[in-house]
């Protein structure tokens, strides 16, 4: 029963929630009484309104409707513990999110101590809840024949411990709760020091506390400079300069998160959309504009990425503000060692750009303005399904001299396809077919493999995942996986020609992902995913398939997923939204 | 533990099958070896089944499981299949390790690892995901079947042929070095057969062209004439070599031999006496289920002139480990740690295969046995932690001496106090001498 009131209590603690009104002292908010060396707190300021997103019914619905769901409520342990839940709310005469919301209505905080201590402070609505619930936990305890129940007086209050690890105390109309009485005595002590050295207090608290407004429903905030004491963190938050890649798609955000002091993520609940929406801040230094990183800076005040394009089954699209000229122009800063991966790139850009500069005759022919498109694909019945199922990825670049480098482009990737024909033949593999059709007025080049002579067209090779494209529409030059692709993207880029987007001023990356097509995507490689679970585990494929599953279902609630990195006033700023989609709700579909 | 060595038995009472007595009493010794031998190692519930059963109900369950084997060969079959014709073997190898694992069949596994140690393919040759596939599925299927029908097979074997670096077999240049291999490593062994001999053979093979990884028959380059080989002439095919080789009666003794090496010694040489009755069977039947059921069966598998008489190679070494924890673990990072004790699978140093024996140890893979049995047994790290001994010790009873008799059946006592810590306890065990014979 010990074990069964302490995982009670720990429910308790963990989602006791309320609203900031009824604080057990007026001038005191929870995070007054969490010590300064807090290196993680979560501070709920409207806990009630998160309480509504994920405790009503559509959340439940969800959660019931999850793979495994079935099979978890059948354990007898979940049986019990409904059971207690149900007792409880028979007792405190009312259901448990209604009982959470009274119980911790004045807000609530969460930290994380150095030596692991945790604490959690928590202002009720209705103390006599919070009362009724402590007596009965604590008899529950105390009858159980292991009985672990101590209790003492703790900077003048009493307080209780119902097992090993656990303390907590009601003070006022505060609970306050730690992994044993010395971290209450510390909690505590801010009682006759309100303020003091509290987290509250500290300068990069309220720093983020402004950051995230006053408008936020809570805020996770990370300690960064205690954080990055710990030697495997601060090593894995320096910038890797060995993959050219990862620099050109984090650039200033590697950077701002590796010379910030804090950390924060508002939380902001959109009701009438069902809309949770987190809002990453950090004081990270802006990119020097000099420094060799900053050709992910908007030159100017009005630029900046453009809005993502839009085509069919479109999983994910992101669009970058990336100087490609300005990066490799600095690549012996960013890359000091000469790798043989950029070796080897060099010597093959030479081969297919015939030996031209480039940093001035090829990457300065691009605009910073990138776009990358994920899709799904949709497989001519004709020719079959290949599995792995990989979706379709393309670049969109815009040009800045269309007449002068759309041949050098076209030699060069007529290269680059023709090297890989000869590699695949070397190992008797099939190679590509070019051919060169035409998408409405834009001629376009793509490379196939002829299907001719493949006997079981149920199980197609990877390889008829790929049909690679070059496709120059007007100053637009787009490299895809495949021509379908391709061809959707001329269309999208005809449409947005006849509206030119203005770009996002300063947002140096904006990504944007539809759940139910990434679950999709997911879904088609299912079987995939599991044999490789499989392997990596050495489980059997019924508990491998299990999370899969759950994650297929869990990324089909969300339904669209929107990250902005920009660099404004002074500060790095990343937006993420979240919209989440409930069963039942149907989706407006993507074009 | 009965204590006749190989010299002291006649072939008649070496092969008769044994049935306990006061003076050889069926013992968690001889249930350890024989679960060693044929199954890679056993967890204590299936050592104490066997105490029950006694040794020739246990046999009979590990030459023919209860369980459907077909269907899971098939959803393993299915699940290795590679997605492509990949160049890197590896996942393949990482679902060997795993189905030899789970594998409600672990003889034909076990036998099934015989057989690629014989023919020695090399994937890395190979280059070819599919082919290596392929004949790991032919070697299974004939793991405990005709010796005759696997050797049909393998004269038509992408595989093997790429390995012996046999891609075209042309009639103006016939290779002989394919035909040395198949008469001298495959079947009738040195010194049995002439240059001649090679010469012919080479002959049958010519026509025989490896083309986008499968073999190919082109007429044209067929040498259409007499062959004589091994003292029958005809106008013979690869086919035909298959069926002259596995006919000849030195064939058998080199298969016999090679099996009594593998289940029975590899510390002695036995004596051609010995293994005559074995010989003779196989010569007229070719059949490896026999000749491994009347090994298994015998007074001579369950004698001092068998206990402990071979080496562990380095996957018996951890599959042992593993079984014994009734659990699974990681096969990708345990293919990779093989590797490092010298047996990387599909990867045969020699079309020859593995030499085996002692050298499998030397100061460096006895260190590399040591770490990789810590690896296992860590509660994090490449293999997650999933084998755990204090469960284990929890399911069997936390008697001290468990992983003693779990790992090394009373062979040996601790070295020094392991203390009551499970993980402990059992690494002790394992890394003990007495863990690295079979």
């Amino acid at each position: 029963m010990a074990k069964t009131s302490s995982i009670v209590l720990g429910l308790c603690l963990a989602v006791l929630a309320g609203r900031g009104a009824m604080a057990a002292d007026a001038t005191s908010a929870p995070t007054q009484w969490i010590p300064a060396d807090a290196v993680l707190a979560v501070e709920l300021f409207q806990p009630k309104a998160l309480l509504t997103l994920f405790c009503d019914g559509k959340a439940a619905a969800a959660l019931a409707a999850l793979p495994g769901a079935g099979k978890r409520k059948a354990q007898p342990g979940f049986e019990k513990f409904m059971g207690v839940v149900k007792y409880l709310e028979s007792q405190l005469g009312t259901d448990w999110p209604t009982g959470l919301g009274k119980m911790a209505g004045g807000g609530a905080a969460f930290a994380l101590r150095p030596q692991q201590q945790v604490l959690f402070v928590a202002d009720a609505e209705d103390v006599e809840m919070l009362k009724q619930l402590h007596e009965f936990l604590w008899k529950a305890a105390s009858g159980n024949k292991n009985n672990a129940t101590s209790s003492r007086e703790v900077g003048g209050a009493t307080a209780w411990s119902l097992g090993p690890k656990v303390a907590h105390t009601i003070v006022g109309k505060r609970l306050v709760a730690s992994s044993g009485f010395d971290g209450l005595q510390t909690a505590l002590e801010f009682r006759s020091k309100p303020g003091g050295a509290s987290l509250a207090a500290t300068p990069a608290y309220q720093a983020a506390r402004r950051a995230v407004g006053p408008d936020a429903a809570g805020m996770i905030f990370v300690n960064m400079a205690a954080l990055k004491q710990a030697p495997g963190i601060a090593k894995a938050l320096q910038p890797k300069e060995s993959n050219p890649l990862v620099a050109l798609l984090f650039a200033g955000i590697a950077e701002s998160v590796g010379a910030s002091n804090w950390l924060a993520i508002g939380l902001r609940v959109q009701e009438k959309e069902d809309c949770l929406a987190l809002q990453v801040v950090s004081d990270g230094a802006k990119l020097d504009p000099k420094g060799p990183a900053a050709f992910a800076l908007p030159a100017k005040r009005e630029e900046g990425a453009l809005p993502n394009l839009a085509v069919p089954r479109q999983i994910a699209a992101l669009s970058m503000y990336r100087d490609l000229r300005r990066f490799y122009g600095a690549k012996d800063q960013l890359f000091p060692e000469r790798t043989s991966g950029l070796i080897f790139f060099e010597n093959m850009m030479g081969i297919f750009f015939c030996g031209r500069d480039m940093t001035d005759d090829v990457f300065a022919q691009a605009r910073p303005e990138i776009r990358l498109v994920v899709a799904n694909q949709q497989y001519d019945p004709a020719i079959g399904t290949p599995s792995p199922q990989i979706p379709a990825f393309a670049l969109v670049l815009q040009m800045r001299n269309p007449a002068q480098f759309r041949e050098v482009m076209e030699e060069a990737w007529q290269k680059s396809i023709g090297l890989a024909s000869f590699t695949r033949g070397q190992k008797a593999e099939p190679g590509f077919v070019i051919d060169r059709p035409v998408h409405w007025t834009t001629k376009y080049s793509v490379a196939r493999f002829s299907s001719t002579g493949v006997k079981d067209r149920s199980k197609l090779d990877v390889r008829f995942n790929f049909s690679p494209s070059l496709a120059m529409p007007g100053n637009h030059l787009i490299l895809s996986s495949t021509e379908q692709l391709a061809c959707d993207l001329i269309d999208a880029l005809g449409r947005e020609a006849k509206q030119p987007p203005a770009p996002l001023a300063q947002t140096h990356s904006l990504l944007e992902a539809a759940g139910d097509r990434v679950a999709a995507a997911l879904l088609a490689n299912r079987d995939s995913m599991v044999r490789q679970n499989m392997l990596k585990s050495g489980g059997a494929s019924e508990a491998d398939s299990t999370g899969i599953d759950a994650l297929i279902a869990f990324t089909e609630f969300v339904e669209q997923l929107r990250l902005t990195f920009s660099a404004e006033s002074g500060m790095n700023q990343a937006k993420l939204e979240l919209k989440f989609k409930w069963p039942g709700q149907k989706v407006a579909e993507t074009r | 533990m009965a204590t006749l060595t190989q010299q002291q038995f006649d072939p008649a009472s070496a092969w008769a099958r044994y049935e306990p007595d006061a003076r050889r009493p069926w013992n968690l010794a001889l249930a350890g070896h024989l679960y060693r031998r044929a199954a890679f190692g056993a967890s204590w519930g299936q050592l104490q089944r066997a105490l029950r059963d006694g040794p020739q109900r246990t046999v009979d369950a590990l030459l023919r499981p209860v369980g459907d084997v077909a269907a899971f060969n098939r959803q393993y079959d299915e699940l290795e299949t590679p997605a492509n014709d990949e160049n890197s073997s590896n996942d393949l190898r990482a679902w060997w390790l795993q189905r030899m694992i789970r594998t409600p069949h672990p003889l034909q596994e076990t036998m099934t690892l015989f057989w690629h140690g014989h023919f020695g393919v090399n994937a890395a040759k190979v280059n070819s995901a599919r082919a290596v596939q392929q004949h790991l599925q032919l070697l299974r299927r004939h793991a405990l079947g005709s010796f005759r029908e696997m050797l049909a097979g393998v004269v038509k074997d992408a595989a093997v042929f790429l390995t012996l670096d046999a891609k075209a077999s042309r009639k103006a240049f016939p290779d002989e070095h394919l035909a040395r291999w198949f008469l001298e490593a495959f079947t009738v062994g040195p010194g049995r057969f002439s240059d001649r001999d090679v010469r012919e053979v080479a002959r049958a093979f010519s026509g025989c062209f490896v083309l986008q990884n499968q073999l190919r028959f082109i007429e044209r380059e067929r040498d259409a004439g007499t062959k004589r080989i091994l003292g029958q002439e005809g106008i013979f095919t690869g086919e035909d070599v298959a069926r002259i080789l596995a006919e000849q009666p030195a064939t058998a003794q080199t298969i016999v031999r090679k099996v009594y090496r593998w289940l029975i010694s590899e510390t002695a040489e036995p004596d051609e006496r010995l293994l005559s009755p074995l010989v003779e069977s196989f010569a007229k039947n070719h059949d490896v289920l026999q000749l491994a059921e009347t090994m298994l069966r015998s007074n001579l598998f369950f004698s001092a002139a068998a206990y402990l008489q071979r080496m562990k190679s380095p996957v018996e070494f951890a599959l042992g480990i593993v079984k014994g924890l009734e659990e699974t673990v990681s096969t990708p990072p345990l293919a990779e740690a093989l590797v490092r004790l010298g047996q990387n699978l599909l990867h045969p140093p020699t079309a020859k295969g593995w030499l085996g024996g002692q050298n499998w140890i030397n100061h460096a893979t006895l260190a590399g046995r040591h770490n990789l049995a810590a690896a296992l047994l860590k509660s994090d790290g490449a293999f997650g932690g999933k084998l755990n001994p204090a469960a284990v010790a929890s399911k069997h009873g936390t008697d001290a001496r468990l992983f003693l008799d779990l790992f090394l059946q009373g062979d040996a006592e601790p070295s020094g106090d392991s203390g009551t810590d499970a993980r402990r306890a059992a690494y002790a065990a394992i890394t003990m001498p007495e863990f690295q014979l079979a």
